[in-house]
C-alpha cells in the first residue's frame, strides 16, 4: 500500500472517475488509466502469484511485455484470462480477478511450492515422474495438468463478434512513438498512402511520459498537434489499440485491433476485436526498445519495477511508485527517472549505478552509489529493503519501491518473422535487426538510435526517403529543437551480479531463475533452443520479451562464450497473444462456411424436404410424410414410387460444363477414356475420365448439342476439380486445340423425372414429341416448353435404371417448372425424392459413385474395361492404365453383396472375409463400398470391391465390421439387383 | 400445359438494406453473357461494347484473360440471346449465364471499408478506379467485383451462393448501419 496517486501530473481525466473491482474489492480510477495504473494508484502492488513457486508478484512494466499482472477480466461469456493489466484500459465497472492462487491472492496455499523449490528446479518433471509407470496417466498427468496453465477460459458462449479486414498502403508504420509519428508526417505530407498502427490506446509512445520539450512544446502537446495533422490527411490512417503481431510473405502484416475491449458493454454492430491483414509496399518498424531487467535476488518482489515503467506511471498516469524509492541502473536513463521522481516530490533514497566511472551530472538530493549493485531485494508481498554492495562494503537500504534498468534492446521481432536472423551488437549488448529485411525498414530506437531528438530526426528522414523511393515528392518535416533530452547511450551489460543470495529471476512468467540457466548448461542443454525448452525460459504469453537477452547473456557466461555465439531463439508470430475469436473472425455459426442453394431449394422446402449438407450444397435428403415415423419409411416409399410410378429429384448440383470450339470433340476424345470424337449431335454418352496414373478420376454424361458445343455433367463433388482438370488439359497439355470452357452449373436447374410414367408427364410440358422412337435412350436436345414460353435441355438418361429424363431449364424458372411437373404428375402418383432414395436406386442398379470411384480403381475394376478405347491414339491415363498391377486378375473388383438372412444387415466400410476365415487383415478379401436397404430386394444390399469379385458370384462370405464386431453371412452376386438386362431404360 | 404460366424466381428478390452510409440492393436479373476469346487473340472489349453491349456504361467487364462478361439489366429472349451469341462468331464463343450469375450493388460512403472485410483486393479508388473489374474472394465466396461509381460497386456471384454472400455482406455492413 505504498504506491499512490499524485495530486497533479499525468494525462488522465481526473473529472471522470471510473469504479472497478479487483478480486471483489471496490476501487476507483480515472478515465485514461490503464488497469495497472489504477491498481497502483489504489496502492494495490501485489497483483499475482508466479507460475511455479506462487511467489507474490507486482506490476513490472507499463506495456506489452508484462509477465506478472495477468488477470481474468470480464464475466460470463466475456471472461478473458491472462489479460495484461498494463494493456487493459480501465472502464466503468471493470471486473478483474487475480489468477493462479487459492484461496486468495494474499494467502495462497500454492506458495508452499517455494519451500519445495530445491526439488522443483528446471526440468524437474523430466526426472521426477518416472516411476511407477502405472501412475503416469492416472496420477502424474492429471496432477501436472491441474497445476499447469494460467487462468481459465470460460465455457460460456462468447456473445461478441469478431472480424477480419484487409488494408493496403504504401507505407505501414508500426509504432506511433517519436520516430513513427515523424515518419508518418514526412511520408503523409508527400502524399504516400500511410497507415500507422500502435498497440496502445493512445498514440505517442514514450512521448506520453517524456518531459523534454519539442520546439518549445511539451512532448504530449507535440503528439496532439502531430495527430491532428495526420488525421487531416486523407492518405493517412492512424490506428491505435492495434498490435502488429506478425509479418508474413508478400509484406502482409497481421494487426489485431481491440475495437471494443475498453468499453463496459460492447455494441453488437461492431466487433470486439478485428484482425487486419495489411499489405504494404514498405513497412517501417518504429517499435522502440524493450528495457532489460537486472537479475538480482528477489528482483520479483512487488515494488520492484522497470525504470521506464516507473517513469510512465509517474508522468503519464500521475502515480508515485512508493514512499521511499531507489533506482538501480546500468546507464544514464536512471538519472532521467531520478529527475522526474524528485520533481514530482517522490522521496528518492538512492541511485545505485553499476558503473564506477559514471560521470552523469546529477544534481538531485538522493545518494548516488557508483560502482554499486543491488544484490538482493527483501520483502514478502511488498518490498521492504534492498541489499546494496559497493566495493567491499554492503548496506541495507529501507525502500518500498525500486526501479531497475539494465539497458535497452531494440524490438525487432517483426523484422525476423520471415526467417531473418538477428545480429548481435557488442556495442549495444543487444540483437539488432537482420541486415536484409525484405520490404522492412527500421527507425528510431528500434534502429539503434539514441535519444528523443535522434529518433525524431531519424524517423522523419526514413519517412521522407521511403516516400521518395516509392515515387512521391518528398516533403521535409522538421520536428523542432528538443530540450531536456537525455540520450541513454549504451552501457556495459550486467548479466551476472556477484553476491546474490536469493532467487534471481530471469523469466518472471515462467519462474526461471539464474541457477536454472546454469543448470541447463551443466546438463547439456546449453544451446539456446535447448535451454529454452529445458528451462521454459521465453515461453508463454510474454514469449521472453524481458528475459531472452538476460538468458542469452547468462548462457554465454556459463558456456564461456560471447553472446553472439549463443545466438537467440527464433522469432515467430504472434508478437503478443491473439484470441481464437479474432483468428476465427466472422466465420462462426451460420456463417461458418458459405451455403450453396439449388435453384430448386424453395421447391424442395415447400414439399417438405429434409436437407443435408453435401459439401457446401444443401440437398434434399428425403421428403417425409406425416404418417412416417422414420427416415427409412420415407426413403423406402420414395424408392418404390419411382419403380412403380414416377418421382422427381433435384439434380441441379451436378457439375455442368460447356465445352465450345471447333476442336471440342477431339478435346473430349483425349479427356475421356472412351470415344467421343464421333458422338452424334443430339446424343449423350456416359464417359470415364482417368487420371494420368490410370485410375478413374470422375464419370458423367456428356451430350453433343451441336458440332462445336458439348454439355458435360460431372459428379457434384468433383465439379470444380473437373473444371480445373479440363482447364489444365486445354491450357497446358493441348493449347493447340480450339476449345473454350465455361462452368454453367448455376445457370441450369436440373431435375430427374424417373419412373415408368415419366414420359407421360414430361410430354405434358415438352412441345416436341418424345416417344421412344423419336427420342430414344441417350437422346439429348434443346426443347421448347409450355407452348414456347421457355427453352430447356432434355436428356434421356437414367441413374435409377428406370425410364427417365433429366430436364434442365434456366435456373430462375426451375421452381416453376418443377411445380408444373408435380401438377402434371399428380394423377400419376408423382412424388419428390431425395438423395437417399437416389442412392438406393443407383445401388439397386449397380451404378457407381465416388464411393466406388475412390482413387484406387481402374475401369476394369468396375466392369467397364471394355469402355476403354483400344484404338484411340491417346487419352489421359492411356499410358498407365495397362500397367501390370492394374490388369492383375487378383485386383479388387465390383460385385454385389447381400445377406444370406434377409433380416440381417451390414454397413458400408465393412470388410469381406472368406467363409470360415479368421478375422484378420491378412484374410481380407475386400470391402463394402455402398450399402442400403432395398425395398425391391427386401433386404440390405451392397456394392463391394472384392478380390476377383466377378468370378465369385454365388460364394458365401462373411461381412466383417471390425469396429462393432459384427459378422454377417452374405453372398456375392451380380451388382445389378434390378432389371439386369436394362430393359426398362429402352421402353 | 401451354396454359401454365411459367414464372421466374429471382435469387435475391427485391432485397435491399439501406442506411445513410451503406446501401445494398439486388439488381435486376437481366442478362449475363460470358464471352470466351482465344488465348493470344485480340482484346474484344471495344468490339463487345459496340456490338452486343449496346455501348452501355460498364456493360463489358473483364472476366479473365481473354474472357469478358457482357452484362445488362434487361432479360433477353432466347432468340435475342442466340443473336448475341451468333454475333461473337468467329471472334469468340459465348455462353449464356443470365441465370447462373446474380448481381447486387453495394454503395455508400463506407463501401470500401465494407468490401475490405471480405476481399484482399485493394479497392481504393486509386488502385481500383471506376469501371475496373476483378474476380476475387469475398470471405469464402468467389465474386466478380466491378466499380461502378466512386462509392458504388457491383458484385456478381454464382446464383447458388447469392443468398449466402448477401447475408455475409449484410453482416459486414452492420457496423455502418
Amino acid at each position: 500500500m505504498t504506491s499512490y496517486r499524485l495530486d497533479e501530473r499525468g494525462l488522465i481525466d481526473r473529472h471522470t472517475k471510473l469504479p472497478f473491482t479487483f478480486d471483489g474489492k471496490h476501487m476507483t480510477g480515472f478515465s485514461g488509466d490503464s488497469l495497472a495504473s489504477a491498481l497502483l494508484a489504489n496502492g494495490q502492488q501485489l497483483v499475482g502469484r508466479s507460475f511455479k513457486y506462487h511467489r507474490p508478484r507486482g506490476i513490472l512494466t507499463a506495456g506489452a511485455a508484462e509477465p506478472n499482472a495477468l488477470f481474468t477480466v470480464g464475466r460470463g461469456g466475456r471472461t478473458e484470462p491472462n489479460t495484461r493489466a498494463t494493456m487493459q484500459e480501465l472502464y466503468r465497472d471493470l471486473e478483474a480477478k487475480s489468477q493462479n492462487r487459492w484461496p486468495s491472492l494474499e494467502f495462497d496455499i500454492g506458495s508452499l511450492n517455494s519451500i519445495l523449490s530445491p526439488f522443483l528446479s528446471a526440468g524437474f518433471y523430466y526426472k521426477t515422474f518416472m516411476w511407477p509407470s502405472a501412475l503416469w496417466e492416472k496420477l502424474y498427468e492429471p496432477l501436472i495438468r491441474r497445476a499447469a496453465g494460467l487462468g481459465t477460459a470460460s465455457y460460456e458462449r462468447d456473445p461478441d463478434a469478431y472480424e477480419k479486414c484487409w488494408a493496403h498502403c504504401d507505407l505501414l508504420i508500426i509504432g506511433a512513438g517519436p520516430a513513427g509519428l515523424a515518419a508518418a508526417l514526412a511520408a503523409g505530407r508527400a502524399k504516400a498512402r500511410v497507415i500507422v498502427v500502435d498497440e496502445h490506446a493512445a498514440a505517442g509512445g514514450t512521448l506520453l511520459w517524456e518531459t523534454a520539450t519539442i520546439g518549445g512544446n511539451l512532448a504530449a502537446d507535440f503528439v496532439t498537434q502531430t495527430l491532428e495533422e495526420l488525421r487531416s490527411l486523407r492518405n493517412v490512417r492512424v490506428m491505435t489499440r492495434a498490435t502488429a503481431f506478425g509479418s508474413y510473405d508478400g509484406n502482409v502484416f497481421g494487426v489485431l485491433e481491440r475495437v471494443q475491449k475498453h468499453v463496459p458493454e460492447p455494441v453488437s454492430q461492431k466487433p470486439v476485436e478485428r484482425i487486419w491483414r495489411i499489405a504494404t509496399k514498405v513497412a517501417l518498424l518504429a517499435t522502440g526498445t524493450e528495457e532489460r531487467p537486472l537479475v538480482f535476488g528477489g528482483n520479483d518482489v512487488p515494488g520492484v519495477m522497470m525504470a521506464t515503467a516507473m517513469r510512465a506511471y509517474l508522468n503519464r498516469y500521475g502515480v508515485a511508485p512508493g514512499r521511499r524509492t531507489a533506482i538501480f541502473t546500468t546507464n544514464d536513463s536512471g538519472y532521467v527517472l531520478a529527475r522526474d521522481l524528485e520533481s514530482a516530490g517522490v522521496n528518492l533514497v538512492a541511485i545505485i549505478d553499476s558503473r564506477a566511472g559514471s560521470t552523469f551530472p546529477y544534481g538531485g538530493k538522493a545518494r548516488v552509489l557508483r560502482g554499486a549493485v543491488v544484490t538482493d531485494a527483501r520483502g514478502g508481498r511488498l518490498l521492504s529493503s534492498i541489499d546494496v554492495s559497493f566495493g567491499r562494503r554492503s548496506e541495507n537500504l529501507k525502500v518500498d519501491s525500486l526501479a531497475m534498468t539494465g539497458g535497452f534492446s531494440p524490438i525487432i521481432h517483426l523484422a525476423c518473422h520471415r526467417g531473418g536472423k538477428p545480429r548481435w551488437s557488442d556495442e549495444r549488448s543487444a540483437f539488432l535487426a537482420p541486415e536484409t529485411t525484405r520490404g522492412i525498414m527500421l527507425a528510431g530506437a528500434a534502429d539503434a538510435t539514441d535519444g528523443l531528438a535522434g529518433c525524431l530526426a531519424n524517423g522523419a528522414a526514413r519517412g521522407a526517403a521511403i516516400a521518395q523511393e516509392l515515387g512521391f515528392r518528398p516533403f521535409p518535416f522538421e520536428p523542432g529543437i528538443v530540450e531536456g533530452d537525455v540520450p541513454a547511450a549504451p552501457a556495459r551489460p550486467l548479466w551476472s551480479i556477484p553476491g546474490v543470495k536469493g532467487k534471481a529471476f530471469v523469466d518472471f512468467q515462467n519462474d526461471v531463475h539464474r541457477k536454472d540457466i546454469t543448470l541447463a548448461v551443466k546438463e547439456g542443454y546449453g544451446h539456446v533452443e535447448h535451454a529454452k525448452r529445458y528451462t521454459t525460459n521465453g515461453m508463454a504469453t510474454d514469449q521472453g520479451k524481458l528475459s531472452n537477452i538476460n538468458a542469452v547473456g547468462l548462457l554465454a557466461d556459463a558456456r564461456g562464450v560471447a553472446p553472439a555465439a549463443v545466438g537467440t531463439t527464433t522469432f515467430r508470430p504472434f508478437y503478443t497473444p491473439v484470441s481464437f475469436g479474432a483468428l476465427t473472425g466472422a466465420h462462426t455459426e451460420g456463417h461458418f462456411q458459405p451455403i450453396r442453394k439449388s435453384p430448386l431449394h424453395e421447391w424442395a422446402k415447400k414439399n417438405g424436404a429434409v436437407f443435408v449438407e453435401a459439401g457446401l450444397w444443401y440437398r434434399s435428403s428425403w421428403f417425409p410424410r406425416r404418417d412416417e415415423a422414420t427416415w427409412r419409411q420415407s426413403v423406402d416409399r420414395e424408392v418404390r414410387n419411382v419403380r412403380a410410378n414416377v418421382g422427381l429429384c433435384d439434380v441441379s448440383m451436378l457439375g455442368k460444363i460447356e465445352i465450345c470450339g471447333k476442336d471440342a470433340a477431339e478435346f473430349l476424345n483425349r479427356v475421356y477414356a472412351n470415344a467421343f470424337l464421333k458422338l452424334p449431335v443430339g446424343k449423350a454418352r456416359y464417359g470415364l475420365m482417368l487420371r494420368e496414373d490410370g485410375m478413374i478420376y470422375d464419370d458423367g454424361t456428356t451430350s453433343r448439342l451441336d458440332d462445336g458445343r458439348f454439355f458435360m455433367t460431372t459428379t457434384t463433388a468433383y465439379a470444380a476439380g473437373v473444371m480445373n482438370h479440363l482447364e489444365f488439359c486445354s491450357q497446358a497439355l493441348w493449347p493447340e486445340l480450339d476449345v473454350r470452357l465455361a462452368s454453367v452449373t448455376d445457370q441450369w436447374a436440373q431435375m430427374a423425372i424417373a419412373g415408368p410414367k415419366s414420359r407421360t408427364i414430361v410430354q405434358k410440358i415438352v412441345d416436341e414429341e418424345i416417344s421412344n422412337g423419336s427420342f430414344p435412350f441417350l437422346g439429348a436436345k434443346e426443347v421448347s416448353l409450355f407452348g414456347g414460353q421457355l427453352r430447356g435441355r432434355l436428356f434421356r438418361i437414367s441413374f435409377s435404371g428406370e425410364l427417365a429424363y433429366e430436364l434442365a431449364v434456366p435456373a430462375g424458372y426451375g421452381e416453376s417448372v418443377a411445380d408444373a411437373l408435380m401438377e402434371a404428375g399428380s394423377e400419376h402418383g408423382i412424388q419428390p425424392y431425395g438423395v437417399e432414395a437416389l442412392s438406393v436406386l443407383r445401388i439397386e442398379k449397380g451404378h457407381v459413385t465416388h464411393n466406388e470411384i475412390n482413387g484406387t480403381v481402374v475401369p476394369a475394376d468396375l466392369g467397364m474395361g471394355k469402355m476403354v478405347s483400344a484404338t484411340k491414339q491417346d487419352f489421359v491415363g492411356k499410358a498407365m492404365v495397362s500397367r501390370e498391377g492394374l490388369v492383375s486378375p487378383d485386383r479388387l473388383r465390383l460385385v454385389g453383396v447381400k445377406p444370406v438372412d434377409p433380416r440381417a444387415s451390414f454397413r458400408s466400410g465393412s470388410h469381406i472375409l472368406t467363409k470360415g476365415a479368421a478375422e484378420t487383415l491378412e484374410n481380407d478379401q475386400g470391402y463394402v463400398t455402398s450399402s442400403a436397404f432395398s425395398p425391391h430386394v427386401g433386404s440390405t444390399i451392397g456394392l463391394a470391391l472384392v478380390r476377383r469379385g466377378p468370378e465369385r458370384y454365388g460364394e458365401e462370405v462373411v461381412v466383417w465390421n471390425g469396429l462393432s464386431k459384427e459378422f454377417t453371412p452374405a453372398r456375392l452376386c451380380d451388382p445389378l439387383f434390378v432389371d439386369p438386362e436394362n430393359e426398362k431404360l429402352h421402353v | 400445359m401451354s396454359e401454365y404460366r411459367v414464372t421466374r424466381r429471382s435469387a435475391l428478390g427485391s432485397n435491399a438494406l439501406r442506411s445513410e452510409r451503406i446501401c445494398i440492393s439486388a439488381l435486376p436479373e437481366g442478362h449475363v453473357i460470358q464471352v470466351m476469346g482465344k488465348e493470344g487473340g485480340p482484346d474484344l472489349g471495344a468490339f463487345l461494347s459496340e456490338k452486343i453491349g449496346g455501348g452501355a456504361k460498364f456493360a463489358v467487364r473483364i472476366a479473365a484473360p481473354f474472357q469478358w462478361y457482357v452484362v445488362g439489366d434487361r432479360a433477353l429472349s432466347p432468340e435475342e440471346t442466340d443473336t448475341m451469341l451468333d454475333t461473337l462468331h468467329p471472334h469468340a464463343a459465348g455462353v449464356d449465364q443470365s441465370h447462373g450469375r446474380v448481381r447486387f450493388q453495394v454503395e455508400g460512403a463506407m463501401v470500401e471499408r465494407l468490401l475490405a472485410k471480405g476481399t484482399g483486393t485493394d479497392v481504393s479508388v486509386e488502385a481500383f478506379p471506376v469501371g475496373h473489374s476483378t474476380m476475387t474472394l469475398i470471405g469464402h465466396i468467389a465474386a466478380h467485383v466491378t466499380r461502378v461509381g466512386e462509392h458504388a460497386f457491383e458484385i456478381m456471384v454464382l446464383r447458388g451462393f447469392a443468398e449466402s454472400l448477401w447475408d455475409d455482406c449484410a453482416r459486414m455492413a452492420q457496423e455502418f448501419t
